[in-house]
């Protein structure tokens, strides 16, 4: 009787060795790209486009400070960012970076109203466009709507129209009563500042088992799957590159971290109307630009009680809530959301980038 | 469907995945019910606290073994990262002016200011309509 390792067994019995296991998941990421803006750990990225015309409306997306920004570009033919090209979308995107201890006071302030608009600005210039379109991910979706309450409260620039489009928010949490095990985890008792002050940023592995502990048995289960499909090598090549996803989270910045506990987990200040960035109150309802909420049916990180209020709360008249099917990540990334939340985000955003 | 498959299919081991998968969802909610309960989050804390200083302390007994045999610790790999992120964020500022340069004068030479360089990338136009089936 064989008891051998059953990931080697498994790749045995599909006539590959061993020694390809990790060269199976392939190198992630690889749309053609050029970084036009670097700040720090920052980098903008604009995506090379594939179409001999594009939209008018330049896409901005805005990703996630705890996860590689390449989920949304995982392969040709598994990538949110190659569909979007593909449509006729001219695309930039956000990479936040991995900050290092150096980079423990970055806060919210930092990120929404210096980082983001400095994008947004090379957006513009390297676009020769007026306006854009900003599609947001996980907390990446907090960030964009942030910026986009406190810049439509600023007065438009003189002789110029104000730069959001649209705004495309996925899978974003506003409400912090809906994150339940994440609050009774992180309140009064939690002590963020000896996290802080031992590791200056929140380490990556803290953030991935947090992240873990919200489904905890979901390893497992997506372990029995992969094989009983591992004779099936496509099915394995993404799991493989889910996986290598997954186990690649970026340290949260420690000022950033002391916020969202304090203000957003714990006070849920933001759906209270009292959550303040740079001494300015940030208010929902002053966003009237077209609004798209795409959620995930089967979401166990952001729960739709977390991000229901989301698309009540913008003040835009046209404004949409899609709920689909699927986890956080197969929103984005799974076969779902090739068949579902491409296409209908494209239904969406493509009359309204014209 | 062929005899391997139909022998995977009956396979104990295969029964026993397939029932771990099934009622995972169950288990995880379970548990997650657990972890909402208010008593949960300190005991979490506590855990975690203990688990840190352990952590703290196998570091440094490690960091001065290592030092002994003149072996890199964790603290030196991590001033390495440091360094490097350094290095990448600076090569990642050189790669953002070239670019920049290279799109002012694609922009540049397409205005009429010379003959376009084969190796400049041309422009898409900005004038795509969505497909009917998109309006909406």
């Amino acid at each position: 009787m064989n008891l051998g390792n059953p990931v080697q067994l498994a790749l045995e019995r599909m006539g590959l060795p061993a020694a390809d296991f990790a060269a199976m998941a392939g190198p992630l990421g690889v749309t053609p790209k050029d970084t036009i803006h670097a700040q720090g750990t920052l980098k903008l990225h604009h995506f090379r486009p594939q179409c001999d015309s594009v939209y008018r409306t330049p896409v901005l997306i805005v990703t996630s400070l705890v996860n590689q920004p390449y989920i949304l570009d995982l392969v040709p033919g598994q990538s949110m960012v190659e569909h979007l090209l593909r449509q006729g979308y001219d695309v930039y995107m956000i990479e936040w970076g991995r900050p290092r201890r150096e980079h423990r006071h970055l806060t919210l302030e930092d990120h929404v109203l210096d980082r983001l608009p400095a994008c947004v600005d090379q957006v513009l210039k390297h676009s020769g466009q007026r306006e854009l379109s900003i599609i947001g991910y996980c907390i990446g979706g907090l960030l964009s709507v942030l910026w986009a309450a406190l810049q439509a409260g600023d007065p438009a620039p003189a002789g110029r129209v104000r730069p959001l489009k649209n705004l495309v928010c996925m899978a974003t949490p506003v409400n912090s009563d809906g994150l339940e095990s994440l609050k009774a985890w992180m309140g009064e008792h939690f002590d963020e500042e000896a996290l802080l002050a031992e590791h200056g940023n929140v380490p990556a592995d803290w953030v991935q088992n947090a992240l873990r502990a919200l489904r905890p048995l979901g390893k497992v289960a997506g372990a029995m799957n992969l094989l009983n499909q591992a004779d099936q090598e496509e099915v394995v090549r993404s799991n493989l590159r889910m996986g290598k996803w997954e186990t690649d989270n970026i340290p949260f910045p420690g000022g950033v971290f002391r916020q969202m506990v304090r203000d957003f987990m714990r006070g849920n200040a933001l759906v209270q109307g009292r959550w303040s960035l740079g001494g300015r109150r940030v208010d929902l309802g002053a966003i009237h630009a077209p609004f798209l909420h795409l959620l995930a049916q089967d979401d166990h990180i952001t729960p739709y009680a977390s991000s229901r209020d989301l698309v009540q709360r913008v003040g835009s008249s046209d404004k949409t809530e899609l709920i689909l099917k699927g986890g956080h990540v197969g929103l984005v990334a799974g076969r779902g959301a090739q068949t579902r939340m491409w296409p209908a985000l494209d239904a969406w955003l493509a009359p309204r980038s014209v | 469907m062929d005899a391997q498959t139909d022998w995977n299919a009956l396979s104990p081991m295969r029964l026993w995945r397939d029932w771990i998968i099934k009622n995972e969802a169950q288990w995880s909610e379970t548990v997650s019910q657990m972890l909402k309960d208010e008593r949960a989050g300190p005991t979490l804390n506590r855990q975690l606290s203990e688990m840190q200083l352990l952590q703290r302390q196998f570091s440094e007994l490690a960091q001065a073994s290592l030092a002994a045999a003149n072996l890199p610790s964790r603290t030196d790999f991590e001033a390495l990262d440091e360094r490097m992120g350094r290095l990448e964020d600076g090569l990642a500022q050189v790669a953002a002016a070239l670019s920049q340069l290279s799109a002012a004068i694609s922009v540049w030479a397409q205005a009429g200011g010379a003959d376009t360089p084969a190796a400049l990338p041309q422009r898409p136009a900005r004038n795509r309509r969505p497909a009917a089936k998109a309006r909406g």
